[in-house]
């Protein structure tokens, strides 16, 4: 056991001491982001409006979606994306960060857990700009009678701590792992792509009219922290405790899975990106 | 000099997996067809780039690390650095370790040099303020001005260069590792460099060298390592080292160079020059001569039409250009007479007053007109050596002699 912890201790204890330069990596990687365009960071916020008038136009007049939800499906839609796009985003940028950053690992002295927390951060900090759209969003349906406004909403911050350490797991697991099988990229690309339609994100549980497809959909470790997101964001109910309980579960195996295949493949890392 | 070692490197052995192996563990895909993910390497597999090396440098000590290439050099400085991992052994560095393997490695190219440096310093392992303080040094020394608020991907690779350079030596490390980089940069940067690295040198901070400049090691390393095919060959004095390393590459050179074979080489061929040598005070062939000591060129000859008119020559240079000194025998005042059969012309020299390196000859017998019979330019090379790295290539007895000032004489250190 000593043989998974030693490395994640030391990992975490680097981390810690390395906080000063993952911020400055954050906001390099923001900065370098937007050098040069017109408008700046506001295309982080722009991003997810734009998405959400297409959704709120198609999902309207293009293509009524049925009332199977007690909220404007656009809405319903984009609070399950947001979390998802987070994710999806964070784990192929964690499976090319390691390489990307391959000069620095080989030239320099420096730890490689930075890089893939550094991908997470800046990640969650794009998530964090598109959340006003959805708050305003939903108060804006709400004041015009479309739904009521989910107080639930408190509980935001528990909910994104359990996606972002969850993510954060994945992300250590992926950029580890991508440096010794290069096909990891291409197989997690399809493999989101698949997860996607597995997540209920575009429809909810009940619209499945197969009993056994929607029991393989509840098996879907992204279910829980889905339907807790949108719970508390949108639905103005405080899930269940059997979601919670799943939703932690998923967290916790997600998080001691990437603590330990990163802390196991460390120290081949830099001889092998 | 303080004995306590900061760098110690104790019976460090180090293999690269081979590329077939990790070739076939590449893929996930394969990984998963075959169940091959968790198959473990063979003991004997892969590529053995350092065998039981054990070194210690000493606070405000400077080794060098020289060798061939592929001897396993930048291999010791990584894992020195901490960036690769011994297969076997142990390796200790205490305190801050700033490596130079590859100046202004993992800049950004869409963000300023400015904020470049603030990321390159924290990843030395300073901390923001400490950037920040030490900024105004770091663009001085690079010498960017206005340019250092621009993108680094305007930089030209000299800017580039510096200003990496700049940022590494400003996080003041107790250890500093340079691979090779001061080859890079133009004459003015390279002196800023190597000032800076004696400034280090003086802070107390412990220099780990690798470079095929053997006398730029000689110049600032104390103690060298010689490595070749990843053992260590000798460890100790640089000059010392050095010299071994240089009578290694002579010898290797001699026995793969015909003595006479260049070509630029001319003449009539009525008289030809079938061999030159030089010889050691004791009288034998060399390559290697030491300093003040006595050295005779040799000029074996045949004659193919018997000459009246005739004046043999030599040229010394110094490898990479620049006549050292030359004469002839009608320069010294010889007035030929005959030159026919074979026989040899040798020039005696009581004290080869050279300085440490390389050097070419150049030999010809010719007629007083000029007209060549053979004229062999870079016929022979030989490197000299020197207790004392002096510069330049003219070592000549020499001695101080203080009036005046207090100041101490060597203590015999110099050897």
């Amino acid at each position: 056991m000593s043989l998974f912890l030693k490395p994640v201790g030391v990992m975490l204890d680097s981390l810690y001491r390395q906080r000063g330069l993952i911020w400055v990596l954050v906001v390099r990687d923001l900065k370098a982001r937007y050098r040069g365009t017109f408008l700046g960071y506001l295309w982080s916020l722009l991003n997810p409006m734009l998405l959400l008038g297409v959704y709120t136009v198609v999902f309207t007049w293009v293509i009524p979606a049925r009332g199977q939800v007690d909220v404007p499906f656009p809405l319903f839609l984009f609070s399950g994306l947001l979390p998802w796009l987070f994710a999806s985003g964070a784990l192929l940028d964690a499976a090319m960060v390691l390489p990307d950053n391959g000069p620095l690992l080989k030239k320099v002295v420096c730890p490689p857990e930075v890089f893939p927390t550094v991908t997470l951060l800046s990640h969650l900090f794009h998530h964090l700009l598109a959340l006003p759209v959805l708050l305003l969003a939903v108060t804006a349906a709400s004041l015009a009678g479309f739904m009521t406004f989910p107080w639930t909403m408190a509980l935001l911050p528990v909910v994104l701590l359990l996606w972002v350490l969850t993510v954060g797991g994945l992300v250590l697991a992926v950029a580890a792992l991508s440096v010794h099988f290069r096909d990891l990229k291409d197989l997690l690309h399809n493999g989101l792509n698949l997860l996607f339609f597995l997540t209920p994100i575009i429809y909810t549980l009940e619209m499945i009219p197969v009993p056994l497809l929607r029991r393989a959909i509840l098996v879907n470790p992204v279910t829980p922290l889905v339907e807790l997101y949108r719970g508390v964001v949108l639905l103005g109910k405080v899930p269940p405790w059997s979601v919670w309980v799943a939703g932690l579960a998923v967290t916790l195996v997600s998080v001691a899975l990437g603590l330990v295949i990163f802390g196991r493949l460390r120290e081949t890392l830099a001889e092998s990106v | 000099m303080s004995t306590v070692p900061v760098v110690r490197v104790l019976g460090v052995s180090k293999r690269y997996p081979l590329l077939s192996r990790r070739g076939r563990l590449h893929s996930l895909k394969g990984a998963l067809l075959h169940g091959e993910l968790w198959r473990r390497e063979q003991e004997q597999e892969g590529f053995q780039a350092l065998t039981d090396v054990s070194l210690e440098v000493d606070r405000s000590e400077t080794m060098g690390i020289i060798g061939p290439n592929g001897s396993g050099k930048s291999t010791l400085l990584k894992l020195i650095a901490g960036i690769l991992q011994p297969t076997e052994g142990s390796i200790q560095v205490d305190g801050r370790v700033t490596a130079l393997i590859e100046l202004g490695a993992g800049f950004h190219p869409e963000i300023s040099g400015r904020e470049n440096a603030l990321v390159n310093g924290m990843m030395l392992g300073l901390s923001r303020a400490e950037v920040l303080a030490r900024m105004p040094g770091i663009i001085e020394f690079a010498g960017l001005g206005p340019f250092i608020d621009q993108p680094v991907k305007t930089y030209s690779s000299g800017m580039y260069v510096r200003l990496g350079f700049a940022v590494a030596v400003a996080a003041e490390p107790d250890v500093l590792i340079v691979d090779e980089i001061l080859a890079v940069g133009d004459e003015l940067f390279a002196h800023r460099c190597l000032e800076r690295i004696a400034s280090l040198q003086r802070q107390g901070t412990a220099i780990v060298l690798v470079t095929h400049d053997l006398g730029l090691v000689e110049q600032l390393a104390h103690r060298a390592l010689y490595l070749r095919e990843g053992q260590a060959v000798v460890c100790g004095p640089a000059a010392a080292v050095v010299a071994r390393y240089r009578s290694d590459v002579a010898s290797t050179e001699a026995a793969v160079e015909p003595v006479a074979g260049s070509e630029q080489r001319w003449g009539n061929g009525a008289v030809t020059l079938d061999a030159v040598e030089i010889l050691d005070a004791g009288g034998r062939p060399a390559r290697l001569l030491r300093s003040g000591e006595a050295a005779t060129l040799r000029l074996r000859y045949s004659v193919a039409e018997p000459q009246e008119d005739f004046v043999f020559g030599i040229a010394i240079n110094r490898e990479g250009g620049g006549h050292v000194w030359g004469t002839n025998t009608d320069i010294d005042g010889w007035h030929p007479r005959l030159l026919d059969g074979q026989g040899e012309m040798c020039l005696h020299i009581p004290r080869l007053e050279l300085a440490a390196g390389r050097y070419l000859v150049d030999a010809a017998v010719h007629t007083r007109a000029g007209l060549a019979f053979d004229y062999a330019c870079e016929v022979l090379s030989f490197t000299v050596a020197t207790a004392v790295p002096w510069p330049g290539c003219y070592a000549p007895e020499h001695r101080w002699q203080p009036v005046g000032p207090s100041i101490d004489p060597p203590d015999g250190a110099i050897s």
